[in-house]
């Protein structure tokens, strides 16, 4: 009976020392301090799990920047600026209209939004033009639906009029 | 967290709508135009009882309408 037990935990021993040398070998490799990004609108992918440096995102509960190894969380996103550092050392700014941000334990980012472009593709003159507009709704006599609807247009304009400053 | 929207009975889903809409609106003239169509949504629908079709209706008006119903109870 013992011999047996003995037996079989040498059957169990052996086959983990000769995988030793190669778990050494990916462990090396494993460590990165680089976060795997992937920035999803439904209509395109903008980052598609690229290694890039740090993210910076404009979370509900306050602005926070994402690094390799981050504590895992998912963040509802406000409309606003998301900063991507990438390897090369530059770094590329998107205006996100609102979404979430995951983190994922693996040092993964996923994040959604429904719209999202490069701050140079927004015309300063048109958020100028719909601010006016929409602070005409906001204190106007309208509907409660369409007062709500013009204060979130002014959250959207003031957070993208601030970030093309 | 309270979000002042969600008092007048707005859905979260719409929050994200209005708020995409708006960051269409704001882009330049060329980008503008292609963005703009993905805004569109014509969907209808219909409640079939006793095997005959209902009224057919435009779903975003009925979600309008369904939100301002959210809205006037919760703030009464």
């Amino acid at each position: 009976m013992n011999t047996f037990r003995i037996a079989r935990t040498a059957l169990r021993v052996r086959p983990a020392t000769v995988r030793a040398p190669l778990q050494r070998r990916g462990y090396a490799e494993a460590v990165s301090d680089k976060i795997k990004l992937s920035l999803a609108l439904p209509h395109q992918s903008v980052y598609k799990s690229t290694d890039v440096v740090q993210v910076n995102i404009p979370a509900e509960s306050g602005e926070m920047g994402v690094l390799a190894n981050h504590v895992p969380s998912i963040e509802q996103l406000k409309p606003g600026l998301v900063e991507v550092i990438e390897e090369s050392g530059g770094s590329k700014q998107f205006f996100l209209s609102g979404g979430f941000a995951i983190v994922q334990p693996n040092s993964e980012l996923s994040i959604n939004a429904v719209e999202g472009y490069p701050l140079e593709d927004f015309s300063a003159e048109a958020v100028r033009s719909q601010i006016a507009e929409a602070q005409k709704i906001a204190s106007g006599s309208g509907s409660e639906q369409d007062i709500a609807e013009a204060k979130i247009e002014l959250e959207v304009l003031e957070s993208l009029q601030a970030a093309l400053k | 967290m309270a979000f002042a929207w969600k008092a007048s009975g707005l859905t979260y889903n719409k929050y994200l709508s209005v708020a995409a809409r708006t960051v269409r609106r704001s882009l330049k003239d060329d980008k503008r135009l292609a963005a703009e169509r993905r805004g569109d949504m014509e969907l209808r629908f219909a409640k079939w009882t006793n095997g005959k079709q209902g009224e057919n209706k435009s779903l975003a008006d009925a979600n309008a309408a369904s939100m301002a119903e959210a809205g006037s109870q919760s703030s009464s």
